[in-house]
């Protein structure tokens, strides 16, 4: 795939918002000198979504149509993929209605343009499946878009359907919940849940949450628009909404509904563009322009790569060969110390240098010497570095309006949200999400605090992985403006609080802690099974990191499956389902075998969400497996106790090459 | 379109449109060729309303009948998948919808024949139909309706087996028809099948990425007809692999295809080729490289190809010295690989399984088969 040069064509401008699973910006094509959007994908942050992507595009590239966003091109830049797509000054729908509902004119106009794409993308067999007002995009002139083609389904056969569970849940239909076979019809529903969302600002059952809806859209009666409006606008909405997709109208049949009729120019959208400027105005709230700045930055690995001994030695007399294998190691400890020189200086978080710093660099060194230093930060045995995760100036606080974002997380087969969640791709969210860090609002912030007692180091910890990705999972999945709004307020004053004194966090939560721990009914409802009873064993508080795991060892192998477990008490399943997002990603290798039982495949893996007291125990735990693991490699000792789960896997596998074996080479195995 | 409809609606001329088809689609190149193209765009549009009926109304059987026997009379479908990347952007489309329909019909009577017949006449008469449908990843114009069509065609074995043997004038290659291929003889590396490699690697993203999207359904979907190719090509196959795809400068060349590398190894189907791959120290190395490539998920992919080299419990002699050479530096090396995935439990476990198993190695290599596996 030679093209690389391509991304020379264009002149990148700051930033326009952020879509389901890229940052957005504005563009000029050098040649032409047209405006664009550009789609910046991040490959790295994903472990499976090159095929989506790529369906994504192939949707795209095969539209041809005024009513929907037109797709340029797309190229790979390293591990960046770029989307070119026309460029829509008036924003999305959604950020329209930040100053307030739409008057029903405008909402006619807007339907019927969605109407007339809907009409385009069905007879070419594609379905959108994820309408939404975030994904309605308009031009500066008022016409009308659809975008956001990430789940879009390319249909090959007229007839056929689709069972796949994709979609945002507040806008799904209940034949797509149900799964039990949909086409196009799926959209008109999405249609009708977005046109309520145009009239009263939020979808039915906002206030619930994503999970619950889920049960909900099948089984009530479905929902109506009222209060006032006109009697057509009421029977277009009721119309979109028939639960049995073989009584919906088609967009064709909607086409011709009094209340679309009866619609006026598109040029009338302006007003709501103008609107939403004197808003932005007035509330001040003209943010910053973020610019692009490019990341590229890879550290050449060439010598690294020589790090192993190819050499090939003709005759390996036993003896010697150990010893030849002895000097090399020497070397890689040199390297090492090199690669940890190299890391203290191109650390994260230098206070001297804290504008330039972008963690997304740091996060693709394959170095160990890279990863160890982590660990001893978290120890905090070596107080040179600082924790990788703790970049924090160079946090974008929440917006509660990304203007090409997407209210409520779009399902995408399950797996859009990552199951790593140090790789997350989440928008804008956990500092392991690269483009968080690429570009930073001018000084937004004063430069964070550089953290130097061990609390400190937990606080930046336990906001960057647990309270950060937390909230904004949270925001992800609210759909309410009011309440993205308060929870975009927490999340600043957090980001805030991190910044100046992270210690403050830790001391927050460890309060909270164990007060909580303290009230029968809470803990119960809020702590998992084992950290109370660790707690019971540990009663200090002053002593929260004592040495409860060494006799657990198996929690560090398997961390944050035990509050998953099916057999822990149901307050602490309902916790996990409850703060979990909707769907958790499948597990990605399918002989992983004990993985999602449950149904809807929901996984509760979460370790940011584990109270900060069993973290540090973790943590603890995982270094203490991590030394007996060094100790273990002298020779002569035994396997250690922490070893025993490999027991299983490793009959597996061994199980799976005998059985081949013997079935092909049983005469040669035998001899 | 509606004037287009009210035409086919007389339904006289559907046997006609193969004709007019052929006849705009040959002087594609000429002089009038934008005329041309906007005649044919009718007709292919005409075409496709015949085959695939509207929301109002389905297609005849007996129509559609007639028509496929006049496309395939009028060989059209070779002239279409040729032309593919002179046609119009609508027309391209369409000739996407003709073929997957085209392909896909089975005549409503008359013998129950399990293959679609228009599909089967191609395997056996007219395999240049598909190894054109290839080539149309020569062209970022042709290369998703064509790929598109590829992928539902390579369902069917045969169709695969038409790709995978194409070898031009060789004796034995599918030139000729189905029948005419011979599975034993080596391929020459010439054939259609070896372009994938070319264009996965060299074109721009959309059409690399839709070949490669290709290419590996050609490779997993078959359980007897793949294993079979890639132990008669092996040398062939995993050379070429390892230098154009696992080395491309393309990260999601690189990154795919060592993931498909993984799958293809560890399909049971393919035990053999497995047990031949894992025995090469050159492959080993290649796979350790990418365990320190600077991209994480690179290095992901990577492990998951490494684990069946460590897993195994016969190595090979070379094996082993690469192992045990590397042993100190590489349990320290697993100690910390990828240590951000503390949620990937599968991934964790297998680490863990890796470091135990090159601990225990014993000290000198020993020769597979002189001792039992475990």
């Amino acid at each position: 795939m030679a093209d690389e040069g391509v991304a020379n064509h264009y002149q990148v401008l700051e930033e326009l918002g952020r879509g389901s699973f890229g940052v957005v910006y504005k563009a000029i094509e050098k040649r032409t000198g047209e405006t664009v959007a550009i789609k910046h994908i991040d490959l790295e942050s994903s472990d499976d979504d090159i095929q989506e992507i790529q369906q994504e595009i192939s949707v795209l590239s095969t539209c041809a149509s005024s009513y929907v966003t037109q797709y340029k091109a797309s190229f790979l830049r390293g591990h960046k993929l770029w989307i070119v797509m026309e460029y829509l000054g008036g924003g999305s729908c959604l950020d329209l209605l930040k100053p307030g509902i739409f008057p029903e004119v405008h909402i006619a106009i807007i339907c019927r343009e969605l109407l007339l794409g809907l009409e385009y993308l069905h007879n070419e067999g594609k379905i959108h499946r994820d309408i939404k007002a975030a994904n309605v995009l308009l031009s500066e002139a008022g016409r009308v878009k659809l975008a956001d083609f990430g789940v879009a389904a390319q249909l090959t056969h007229m007839k056929s359907q689709r069972n796949t569970f994709v979609g945002t849940p507040f806008w799904m239909a209940p034949e797509v919940i149900q799964q039990a076979g949909y086409d196009f019809k799926a959209d008109i529903w999405s249609l009708g849940i977005t046109a309520i969302e145009f009239a009263l600002g939020e979808p039915p059952h906002a206030q619930i949450h994503p999970m619950k809806v889920l049960f909900q859209i099948p089984k009530n009666p479905p929902p109506r628009l009222e209060g006032k409006f006109s009697k057509e606008f009421k029977d277009f909405v009721a119309q979109c909404l028939v639960k049995n997709p073989d009584h919906r109208p088609s967009a064709k049949d909607l086409l011709k509904h009094r209340f679309i009729r009866s619609a006026g120019k598109v040029e009338a959208l302006q007003e709501l563009i103008y609107r939403k400027q004197v808003f932005d105005a007035k509330a001040d709230r003209v943010k910053l322009p973020v610019y692009y700045q490019e990341t590229l930055h890879t550290i050449s690995t060439k010598d690294e790569a020589d790090e192993w001994v190819f050499d090939t030695i003709k005759s390996v007399a036993p003896k010697k060969g150990t010893v030849k294998s002895r000097k090399p190691s020497a070397t890689i400890h040199a390297v090492e110390e090199a690669m940890h020189k190299l890391d203290v200086k191109d650390g994260p978080l230098q206070p001297t240098t804290p504008g330039t710093v972008r963690r997304s660099t740091v996060r693709r060194q394959p170095s160990t010497g890279a990863r160890r230093n982590s660990i001893r930060n978290a120890s905090s045995s070596n107080a040179n570095g600082s924790p990788r995760r703790a970049s924090i100036s160079a946090k974008r606080p929440l917006q509660p309006d990304t203007s090409f974002g997407n209210s409520g997380s779009t399902m995408r087969l399950f797996r859009r949200v990552p199951s790593d969640s140090s790789s997350s791709s989440r928008p804008s969210t956990s500092s392991e999400c690269s483009f968080s860090n690429e570009n930073r609002p001018p000084s937004a912030y004063q430069a964070p605090v550089e953290p130097h007692s061990k609390e400190a180091f937990l606080g930046r910890r336990l906001y960057t992985k647990a309270l950060e990705p937390c909230l904004d999972e949270l925001h992800a999945q609210t759909a309410g403006a009011a309440k993205r709004e308060a929870l975009s307020r927490l999340s600043d004053a957090l980001a805030h609080l991190d910044a100046v004194d992270p210690e403050g966090t830790y001391h927050i939560l460890r309060s909270i802690v164990s007060t909580v721990s303290q009230d029968a009914k809470l803990s119960k409802a809020f702590l998992p099974e084992q950290s109370r009873t660790s707690q019971s064993k540990t009663p200090s508080n002053s002593t929260p990191h004592s040495t409860v795991l060494l006799n657990k060892p198996h929690l560090a192998s398997a961390p944050a499956l035990a509050p998953a477990a099916p057999t822990s008490p149901s307050p602490s399943k309902l916790v996990l389902a409850t703060d979990n997002p909707p769907l958790e990603s499948q597990r990605r290798r399918p002989e992983g075998n004990a993985t999602t039982d449950n149904p809807l495949g929901i996984v509760s893996r979460s370790p940011e969400k584990e109270p900060l007291r069993e973290r540090a125990d973790r943590e603890r735990a995982a270094r203490d497996l991590e030394k007996m693991a060094l100790e273990a490699k002298f020779p002569g000792r035994p396997a250690v106790p922490g070893m025993e789960h490999c027991k299983a896997l490793s009959d597996l596998l061994y199980a799976r090459w005998t059985d081949g074996l013997r079935a092909r080479w049983g005469a040669v195995a035998g001899s | 379109m509606s004037f287009f409809f009210g035409r086919t609606r007389t339904r006289t001329n559907a046997a006609d449109l193969p004709k007019q088809a052929r006849d705009h689609v040959t002087k594609l190149e000429g002089p009038q060729g934008a005329a041309k193209a906007e005649e044919l765009a009718k007709v292919l549009s005409q075409m496709k309303l015949a085959l695939q009926g509207t929301h109002e109304s389905e297609a005849s059987p007996e129509q559609v009948l007639q028509l496929i026997t006049g496309i395939i009379e009028e060989d059209l479908l070779y002239l279409l998948a040729v032309h593919l990347h002179r046609l119009p952007f609508e027309s391209r489309k369409d000739t996407q919808v003709i073929f997957s329909y085209v392909f896909r019909f089975r005549p409503p009577t008359g013998p129950q024949k399990p293959e679609p017949f228009a599909l089967a006449w191609v395997v056996e008469k007219r395999p240049q139909v598909l190894i054109e449908l290839c080539r149309g990843y020569d062209h970022k114009e042709s290369a998703t309706p064509a790929g598109t069509v590829l992928r539902e065609v390579l369902k069917n074995e045969a169709a695969a087996a038409v790709i995978l043997y194409d070898d031009g004038d060789e004796p034995g290659s599918s030139a000729r028809g189905i029948g005419g291929i011979n599975q034993d003889r080596p391929q020459s590396g010439n054939g259609v099948f070896w372009s994938f490699f070319e264009w996965i690697d060299k074109s721009s993203f959309e059409v690399a990425a839709d070949a490669f999207t290709t290419f590996r359904e050609i490779l997993t979907k078959h359980k007897e007809l793949v294993p079979k190719y890639l132990a008669v090509n092996f040398d062939l196959f995993f050379s070429r692999y390892n230098t154009i795809l696992v080395q491309s400068n393309s990260y999601v060349t690189k990154r795919q295809s060592i993931k498909l590398l993984g799958e293809i190894l560890l399909d049971r189907s393919n035990y053999n080729v497995m047990t031949a791959y894992v025995d090469r120290g050159e492959h080993l190395k290649i796979c350790m490289n990418l365990l320190r490539d600077d991209r994480k998920m690179v290095q992901y992919e990577g492990f998951h190809v490494f684990k069946v080299f460590v897993a195994n419990p016969h190595k090979s002699v070379p094996v082993q010295k690469i192992l045990l050479m590397n042993r100190e530096k590489l349990l320290h090396f697993l100690s910390h690989f990828l240590e951000d995935r503390t949620d990937d439990e599968q991934f964790i476990d297998e680490r863990e399984f890796l470091i135990k198993q090159i601990r225990n190695m014993p000290a000198q290599p020993v020769v597979p088969g002189s001792h039992h596996g475990r």
